[in-house]
């Protein structure tokens, strides 16, 4: 693979990665071919063990792999320096966690805008954008309040603004309704789903939840360390 | 950057307010003590050198030169008059006394004893030693009579002698060496801590020490205070090369007392050990409370590292912290620090009765504060702070995101 294609987000070629467990070489993950396209509403399921963790490590630059290699937004991941990655991550990747993980001691704008203090976006634009972006997730009036003061659905509607707010290329979120109770989880799939239409901002999903399988416009399998299967819907 | 570098550093400080508030007393104690065993040192220097000068020795004498190595009574100060007619006039000197020092005995009807005899001029001798204020019975050369005599508690009770008891003196003349012998009426009795001044000093006006051992007017000693006891350490002072001439010499208690200076240099290097020591405390609680904090906020930090935070910007929060962290327990310590000096310095510590190289305690000890400790501390505290910081700080930038988020994904 020499160049990826224009629309092509992720693309990964023969990504394997081995861990040593007690001593012991353990296959997380066996040559993974994979291309993610730009606005791809995408699930990655499988059983405990399957590796659908380290691939979602991988691809977003916080792991390397042993063997293999990644692009993202046509970028080979494992040329860059650690300051390139960390600087390309805020520029290009949204995280959303299975438990929200908020900075507890920042407010809310706070947390919001801290990807883009990071970028050094001016102040007030910083400021307009976190509200509008609050307002897109439903949470109009709880700028100042903390995380410890929102419920469960509201901290991870803070997260996906966290994670929308510098407007990324792909968005990666680790089991994101596992925590919530269906009817939250669902009304924040349906808004990540509006949200992914609306900007066309890739979503891949590491997932358990049937809804979210349900939802998801390709459904990737891990079994193994391998795909198996790649359906596309 | 710096900005929210400071708020996560300023807030996570008060985030676990119990672990906080132990790791900072446990510092501002640290920095307490600093400050008060460095008031303390000064406090114990100041008294010892002020025992050992105003008791008897004064800040800086003039002798003969040799006189002081070989107590030859023939050795008296040269140019006297020209000497005390300077001293007079001498802008540095506060006081000065003249007086006659010569080994002798003591004999009573009951016992005998070894002496150093001293002949003081009373007017002057009060404002260069204690004697007499350490009068327990009778009086300081008060009516004009050339045979008082003033010992030791424990001369008295040697000589089982009492107040208007009879004694004689007997020493050698200074040049024939013949021995001289006069006849004394105890007039006072004086009570000292140092052991050697209460049994081996006895005391008698200038004039009949002169005419016993047979120097006209001539002394051997002449005690001076300087409007200062800084003048004492300043080996620049033109006073010590003007009076060290006509075969005289000038000599500061440093000199005169080398061992006090020793035992001053000592407890400075002990302060030195101590403040190593404690700094050493503090920069270990300062990393363990850092490492406690850190690993409570691995995922966190894992997070912050994830969302595009450089390995920098990590170190920069974890010194941030140690730094909110210092600025508390200073502001602890500096409090807690003057309090208890404070305290200490009103009530006074009690060493009286305990000698140290020579010199017996008469006083209590009482901390001196300067502004210099509650500056120089605090900032060495600080900054030892920020340097302790530098360890979790690098391990929070090395750090792989991944392993931090381990549990993530």
């Amino acid at each position: 693979m020499e160049q990826t294609q224009k629309t092509d987000v992720i693309v990964t070629e023969d990504v394997t990665k081995v861990y040593a467990a007690n001593g012991i070489p353990v296959n997380a993950l066996n040559g993974i071919d994979l291309t993610i396209e730009s606005g791809e509403f995408t699930a990655l399921v499988g059983p405990s063990g399957s590796g659908k963790t380290t691939f979602l490590n991988i691809i977003s630059g916080l792991d390397s792999p042993t063997e293999g290699k990644v692009w993202l937004a046509g970028k080979a991941l494992s040329e860059m320096s650690g300051n390139e990655l960390s600087d390309f991550r805020r520029d290009n990747i949204g995280f959303i966690f299975q438990a929200y993980n908020l900075i507890p001691v920042l407010t809310v704008e706070e947390n919001v805008e801290y990807i883009m203090l990071l970028a050094g976006v001016p102040k007030a634009e910083r400021h307009e954008r976190v509200l509008t972006m609050l307002e897109t997730v439903g949470l109009k009036g709880v700028a100042n309040r903390t995380p410890t003061q929102l419920s469960g659905g509201q901290q991870q509607r803070v997260a996906i603004a966290r994670a929308m707010v510098s407007e990324p290329t792909i968005i990666l979120a680790d089991e994101p309704t596992a925590n919530l109770d269906s009817k939250t989880g669902a009304d924040l799939l349906e808004m990540m789903r509006h949200l992914n239409s609306e900007t066309g901002m890739t979503f891949i999903f590491s997932t358990h939840d049937p809804m979210v399988m349900e939802r998801a416009r390709r459904l990737i399998t891990l079994r193994d360390g391998r795909i198996d299967p790649d359906e596309t819907r | 950057m710096w900005w929210i570098s400071v708020k996560l550093a300023r807030r996570n400080i008060f985030r676990n307010k119990r672990r906080t508030i132990i790791a900072a007393t446990a510092i501002s104690i640290g920095l307490t003590a600093l400050i008060f065993m460095d008031a303390l040192m000064i406090g114990m220097q100041e008294t010892l050198v002020r025992t050992a000068t105003a008791s008897f020795l004064g800040e800086a004498q003039i002798h003969r030169e040799g006189f002081r190595d070989k107590q030859e009574a023939s050795l008296t100060i040269q140019a006297l008059d020209e000497v005390t007619r300077s001293l007079a006039e001498e802008p540095t000197v506060q006081h000065f006394t003249q007086r006659v020092l010569v080994s002798g005995m003591i004999t009573s009807p009951a016992n005998v004893s070894a002496i150093n005899l001293i002949g003081v001029h009373p007017p002057t001798e009060k404002f260069l030693s204690l004697i007499d204020d350490a009068i327990t019975e009778g009086v300081y050369f008060e009516a004009d009579n050339s045979r008082d005599v003033i010992i030791g508690a424990k001369l008295a009770e040697i000589l089982e002698v009492g107040l208007g008891d009879r004694v004689v003196v007997t020493v050698s003349q200074a040049k024939t060496g013949e021995l001289s012998q006069e006849m004394f009426r105890v007039s006072g009795i004086y009570y000292f801590p140092d052991e050697g001044m209460n049994s081996g000093m006895a005391f008698i006006r200038i004039q009949k020490a002169q005419e016993m051992i047979a120097i006209g007017s001539d002394v051997h000693e002449i005690a001076i205070k300087f409007t200062s006891i800084a003048y004492t350490q300043d080996s620049t002072l033109p006073f010590w090369k003007t009076y060290s001439q006509h075969g005289n010499e000038a000599l500061s208690w440093t000199e005169l007392m080398p061992q006090l200076t020793v035992v001053l240099q000592m407890t400075t290097y002990s302060k030195y050990i101590v403040g190593v020591i404690l700094f050493g405390v503090v920069v270990f609680g300062i990393i363990n409370t850092l490492f406690m904090s850190l690993y409570e906020r691995m995922f966190e930090f894992g997070v912050l590292r994830a969302v595009g935070t450089r390995p920098l910007g990590m170190a920069r929060v974890v010194l941030f912290e140690a730094g909110a962290l210092a600025m508390v327990s200073i502001g602890l310590g500096v409090i807690l620090g003057f309090l208890v000096t404070a305290l200490l310095a009103h009530t006074g510590i009690d060493y009286t009765g305990i000698e140290m190289m020579g010199v017996t305690m008469q006083e209590l000890i009482r901390p001196v504060m300067t502004v210099g400790q509650f500056i120089v501390y605090p900032i060495w505290v600080f900054a030892f702070t920020l340097i302790a910081g530098l360890y979790p700080a690098r391990h929070v930038a090395k750090m792989a995101p991944v392993d931090a988020m381990r549990r993530s994904f």
